[in-house]
């Protein structure tokens, strides 16, 4: 039977043509091929040469017609169609077309759809490139979206959907639009659900080891400023992974002197902690305690560092040494604090009390 | 019997997907006449055989076997040959079931591969089954070769150098006319390629089976395909290893062979089986079993990595074999 189907061969540009584009890269996707075989799949069904120039991630990658690979070094012409992999971004699939040539729809199929996959599979196996579309972000975090609008902008985002053990988190930072990222699948000794840190964890236990090969999100990776990061959730439960990311992000502070605290909060990690935030208002009238604790700072400006370090440090010798103070200097710190807020802050209670305070004085803010 | 089949290659299975609708698994009987009025034997016709000029291609009619009709030969030449003398000859005999295909169909393989080596290429088409059972096809295919070896210089071929080469039901046609040479005493060609042989009637190792209903030419078509060659006969005690060559006895004093086959497809093991009995009877051979691929999978997917591979090993084992 060899041959007598004839041999593939680029397609022709009908109304059919589209939909076998469709199929040829879903089962590229479904068999989680490589990079190769979706470049190669572009330049076999386009009838031209076809490369993907990731700069970022140093991949290119250039196939010809006929399936073989032959690598290029000089740049894309500007003019060939392409699909950029990242908006605005440096990498993209492109079609080696010439100028003469009419744009044609199965040209423009075969890139999204390939590109589509590529991005998978540089996501899955050369870790991501933080550089979501805000639209497509907006559009999976809306949870009176359509399911299936809700899927299509999670594939494009790079989430695996046909994978049910996908999961992923929200990031929310405080003054730009939100980030989705991929959890790792598989969280070692970690174990359930418990959030894989990428920065201090705010509970203080041992850090749990990266997973491989899911791409974790790194430090680097993560924006700067204050940010809340939800539970890791199935693609479609991400609006309330981006509600919780919300409030976390409530918790959060600048970690500066005036403003001392912790930059990242887990929504995973506060625990019952969090059912302050429904009771503490944002821009209401704060709690007495708060009010004490902003009427001391006003007389004291070391007030709230030195606060922060006792609430946040398992002894008062650990906070010493996190504030860069001596014992003693403490010691007479607190004293003097005690005094001015008209509770103390070295019994249990007073600890637990102040640590309230301190919470509700971020969950206070307008 | 039964057992999940291996997965295909990822870029073979999306090939798969775009040619499903021009090829299915299964073939019976009543399949036959409306395969080959269709499409995929209407493409053979319309290929370039010259290779973009590279090849003078010509058809001979020549002596069949005795008291039976003549026998079309499709000959190509090289329009340029790099050297003088005598070329190696590569005899093609074309694949389809036995029941389907010409001369055309899966030469151009032979001729890149002589476009390579520099070689002149036969194929040659012969009676198909079931209006013409065995012994017919292999008779014909015998008959092209002592024509091919009696008239090497005619065509500036070199009878000292004929290589036998075929896929599928060419394949088997190949180890065939291999026995039958030996026992007859005739040409002797220097090797034998036979990719994805279709080498035993009885249909029923463990990858027949693994594979029904799955990929390309599956245990269904094989039945279809080896009943319509030796009828009531198939399977059973009485079948000529000249038919099917997995049921030689002897497998000594062959030529050297190299044989492929794809690990997702019904030939699987029939060929792997061959491969080892000619060790076994002291012979020369090299297999391939490509992972992953379906049967005949260079040919419907040729730009796919390991299409590339196999073709690579193919052209590589040719150069081997005439020291080139």
């Amino acid at each position: 039977m060899k041959e007598l189907a004839g041999r593939l061969t680029a397609l022709d540009p009908d109304a059919g043509a589209a939909v076998q584009v469709i199929g040829y890269f879903d089962r590229l996707a479904e068999s989680r091929a490589g990079l190769e075989a979706l470049v190669r799949g572009a330049a076999v069904l386009a009838g031209c040469p076809a490369r993907l120039v990731d700069a970022e991630r140093r991949v290119r990658v250039r196939v010809e017609a006929d399936g073989t690979r032959r690598d290029s070094e000089s740049p894309p012409d500007p003019s060939w169609p392409s699909f950029a992999l990242t908006p605005g971004g440096a990498s993209a699939l492109w079609l080696e077309r010439t100028a003469e040539a009419a744009p044609s729809v199965v040209d423009a199929v075969i890139l999204e759809r390939a590109a589509g996959v590529v991005r998978l599979v540089l996501d899955r196996t050369r870790g991501r490139v933080p550089a979501d579309d805000p639209e497509l972000v907006e559009t999976l975090l809306d949870a009176t979206a359509p399911e299936q609008a809700r899927l299509h902008a999670a594939r494009r985002l790079g989430l695996d959907v046909a994978d049910p053990a996908t999961r992923a988190r929200v990031v929310a930072p405080l003054d730009r639009p939100p980030r989705v990222v991929v959890a790792p699948r598989d969280t070692g000794t970690c174990g359930g659900g418990r959030p894989v840190s990428v920065a201090p964890h705010p509970d203080g236990g041992p850090q749990p080891a990266p997973a491989h090969p899911q791409p974790l999100p790194t430090d680097t990776e993560l924006p700067a400023g204050r940010l809340g990061i939800g539970p890791a959730v199935p693609v479609l439960d991400l609006p309330r992974s981006w509600a919780a990311a919300r409030t976390a992000l409530r918790f959060t502070a600048d970690g500066t002197a005036q403003d001392p605290g912790e930059r990242i909060v887990y929504a995973d990690a506060l625990g019952g902690i969090v059912l302050l935030a429904d009771l503490v208002a944002p821009g209401a009238e704060p709690p007495p305690d708060v009010h004490d604790l902003e009427a001391a700072a006003a007389n004291a400006p070391w007030l709230l560092a030195t606060l922060n370090a006792v609430a946040a440090t398992p002894s008062l010798r650990a906070a010493a040494t996190e504030i860069n103070v001596h014992h003693s200097t403490l010691q007479d710190r607190l004293t003097h604090a005690e005094s001015l807020l008209g509770w103390p802050v070295r019994t249990p209670q007073g600890r637990l009390r102040l640590q309230l305070a301190l919470t509700m004085r971020h969950l206070a803010r307008p | 019997m039964t057992s999940v089949p291996p997965p295909f290659d990822p870029e073979l299975a999306a090939a798969l997907e775009l040619i499903k609708e021009f090829i299915s698994p299964g073939m019976s009987p009543e399949d036959i006449e409306e395969i080959r009025r269709g499409p995929m034997i209407l493409q053979s016709m319309q290929m370039d055989l010259t290779l973009d000029g590279a090849f003078d291609i010509e058809d001979r009619e020549v002596a069949g076997p005795v008291g039976e009709p003549a026998v079309t030969l499709l000959i190509g030449r090289p329009t340029a040959p790099a050297t003088t003398g005598p070329l190696p000859v590569i005899y093609h005999v074309h694949g389809g079931g036995m029941v389907l295909g010409d001369r055309r169909v899966g030469v151009t393989g032979a001729l890149e591969y002589a476009r390579e080596l520099d070689a002149v290429v036969v194929s040659v088409e012969y009676r198909l089954a079931p209006e013409h059972p065995h012994p017919a096809p292999i008779e014909d295919v015998y008959a092209g070769l002592l024509w091919t070896a009696e008239h090497a210089k005619e065509i500036g071929g070199d009878p000292e150098r004929i290589i036998v080469m075929g896929a599928s039901a060419g394949g088997g046609l190949c180890a065939a006319l291999a026995l039958l040479t030996r026992d007859r005493g005739g040409p002797r060609p220097i090797g034998q390629l036979l990719l994805c042989p279709m080498l035993d009637d009885r249909n029923d190792t463990p990858s027949a089976h693994q594979m029904a209903g799955v990929g390309v030419w599956d245990r269904t078509a094989n039945e279809t395909g080896w009943t319509a060659l030796l009828g009531d006969r198939r399977g059973g005690p009485d079948v000529s290893p000249y038919a099917a060559p997995a049921r030689a006895e002897d497998l000594t004093g062959l030529p050297p062979a190299f044989l492929d086959v794809g690990s997702a497809e019904t030939f699987r093991d029939e060929v792997v089986t061959y491969a080892s009995r000619l060790w076994q009877a002291g012979g020369v051979a090299e297999l391939h079993v490509w992972p992953g691929g379906f049967h005949g999978f260079d040919g419907f997917a040729p730009q796919a990595a390991l299409s590339q591979a196999a073709r690579a090993a193919h052209l590589a084992w040719l150069r081997r074999l005439l020291g080139s």
